[in-house]
């Protein structure tokens, strides 16, 4: 069952235009930061015939590893994890909500009845659709990257273990989203609407967010610390800046929000984020599977 | 449940829905014998559709249960639902996607190959449109596309609610056609409808609900057969006639229609009356028992004026 209505969800998805234009709008945001980063490295060098200095030596080094590869792996997993996220919320809330404004959620069950398999169909659906975005978003990354690199002289060392160590970075940014994907899913399902799974998934990450930017209290006293680490974004942080590290990045560099001293141990922020993961996973299906499932809202 | 109940191609047994304090379907017991044509009617809100939903696995009884094809809905929906064809409401698709692709996306949640969407698509007359955008299409063309979403798994068992809904004399009239050859072909057709003309046409038997409570079951014929009325046909003025019946101890009433009369007395009097009018010089063109018709009879028992 299971595999059926995967491939039905894979069809909705591969052919929905709201998929695409997600898919767009993420590849040409992450495009024109790309150009945006490589105008201050030029600027700061001179390159345009002015030099500007606004950024600190570190901070310029930073951006030119971020340009560079390996580099260039970790600032593309940084943007799926900001932009692409609210971009997965979308799509999510779309995704299901549609089902049931459109009406077709009782097509699809009176066929296939397994509503534990359809929840995970859909999961595994966007999951997968998330990754082909990933990717594209590399391969955009690293196309840029030598671009800039070309005209502004950045140094390239890609290693076997870079590429060995890109799946492990790729899954790290895709558990990243998997709990903000979950709660839109189920916030959706609540709601019984696209809307419902937008403000539920947006209305979370920016309280997430504000909570986040909490961690500084965290250097005040270690309990604080201990109790702000417990939600997520202090973990979230956590994971994206072990997914920088992972290609030779410090992305505290540039955001404050990624002190690695306050920040949460990496086996700690996993299992906070699986933990979050499976609390909205199992709102969702627990609201699915139990409620009756009307017609067109 | 007995065991004809349970070899039927649908049994409810006490089928239950209440939310909060309102009764949706109320202790529904019904059987739906395979092969059947079955009419499922009801005013608007009787609970037509809440029990289609809860014969899909859709929405839980409160109490009761369901058993279609013999198997339990709510303890093995995918068994029960596996050979089940169902048109529930309006017709629902993705508007993003052309008709094909709806198709195929219920071709892949069913497990059904993917041949047979020419299949069904012919036979709905939707060949031709079948890959423009479900967004452009009228009323009518979702109608015939659900309805071919419905023969997609060729059901054994087929429910359909409303399904001409939107379609055109001439569409009404080949779905007419389609339910009778799906019929002739052993197929169980469950349908709910308003058109009681159609169900009229179509149903062997129908089931009348309203306010969720069940008020009629029965053969249509013999839900129609009334014992106490005759239809007369007199040739020429029929004012002398309607004194000479009204004079009769056992005709208690006489309506005029467009072109007879009905009087309301026992059927078995027939005879007697036809001797009685020919004997006072009024002829007599026809006289039978009046059947009348499902409308009549639907708002009778549903008390609707």
């Amino acid at each position: 069952m299971f595999t059926r209505l995967f491939a039905a969800e894979w069809l909705k998805l591969w052919r929905r235009p709201l998929a695409w234009a997600m898919l767009a709008i993420f590849l040409g945001l992450l495009a024109l930061s790309l150009i945006l980063w490589t105008l201050v490295v030029a600027l700061h060098e001179g390159a345009l015939g002015i030099s500007l200095t606004v950024l600190r030596e570190e901070q310029v080094a930073e951006i030119r590893r971020q340009l560079s590869l390996p580099g260039i792996f970790g600032m593309v997993l940084g943007q799926v994890n900001s932009t692409g996220g609210i971009l997965a919320i979308l799509l999510a809330a779309g995704s299901l909500g549609g089902d049931y404004s459109w009406g077709t959620l009782r097509s699809l069950l009176s066929r296939a009845p397994d509503r534990r398999a359809y929840l995970l169909a859909k999961t595994m659906a966007l999951l997968l659709g998330l990754l082909i975005g990933v990717v594209l978003g590399l391969l955009v990354g690293v196309l840029i990257a030598l671009i800039a690199s070309a005209w502004l002289g950045l140094p390239h060392t890609l290693s076997v273990r870079d590429l060995l160590v890109l799946p492990i970075g790729i899954a790290r940014a895709l558990l990243i989203i998997l709990p903000y994907l979950l709660l839109t899913l189920a916030s959706a399902a609540l709601g019984r609407s696209t809307l419902a799974g937008i403000a539920g998934g947006i209305v979370f990450l920016i309280f997430d967010i504000g909570a986040g930017s909490l961690t500084s209290l965290g250097l005040v006293n270690p309990l604080i610390r201990q109790v702000i680490n417990l939600l997520l974004q202090p973990n979230i942080n956590s994971l994206v800046m072990q997914n920088g590290q992972l290609f030779g990045l410090d992305q505290s560099l540039l955001t404050n929000a990624l002190d690695p001293t306050v920040l949460p141990a990496p086996f700690q922020a996993t299992l906070v984020v699986i933990i979050y993961s499976l609390l909205f996973g199992y709102t969702a299906w627990r609201t699915i599977a139990r409620r009756d499932i009307t017609g067109a809202q | 449940m007995s065991t004809q109940a349970s070899d039927a191609a649908i049994a409810t047994e006490h089928l239950t829905k209440r939310y909060g304090e309102r009764l949706a379907v109320d202790a529904l017991t019904l059987t739906v014998q395979r092969g059947e044509v079955f009419g499922f009617l009801g005013p608007n809100g009787a609970g037509k559709t809440t029990t289609l939903a809860m014969l899909l696995g859709l929405v839980r009884p409160s109490a009761g249960r369901a058993v279609v094809l013999g198997v339990d809905v709510a303890a093995n929906p995918v068994t029960a639902l596996a050979r089940v064809g169902a048109m529930i409401e309006a017709p629902a698709f993705y508007p993003y996607l052309s008709g094909y692709d709806n198709l195929r996306v219920l071709c892949r949640a069913g497990g059904i190959a993917e041949p047979r969407i020419a299949e069904v698509l012919e036979v709905v007359e939707m060949t031709s449109r079948a890959r423009e955008r479900v967004r452009v299409y009228s009323q009518g063309m979702k109608q015939r596309l659900a309805l071919a979403a419905t023969l997609l798994p060729d059901p054994e068992l087929i429910l359909l609610d409303e399904p001409t809904n939107g379609l055109d004399p001439a569409g009404t009239a080949e779905i007419r056609q389609l339910i009778r050859s799906l019929a002739a072909r052993g197929r169980t057709i469950f349908l709910c409808s308003h058109q009681l003309h159609e169900v009229e046409q179509v149903c062997e038997r129908v089931a009348i609900l309203k306010a969720g409570r069940l008020l009629a079951e029965g053969q249509v014929a013999a839900l129609l057969q009334r014992d106490q009325r005759l239809r007369v046909r007199i040739e020429g003025d029929a004012s002398e006639a309607i004194a000479l019946l009204k004079a009769l101890p056992w005709v208690t009433g006489v309506e005029t229609a467009a072109d007879h009369l009905i009087v309301v007395t026992p059927t078995s009097r027939a005879a007697e009356l036809n001797a009685y009018l020919a004997a006072s010089g009024v002829p007599v063109a026809e006289l039978a028992p009046d059947a009348g018709s499902l409308e009549d009879f639907f708002l009778e028992v549903t008390g609707a004026p």
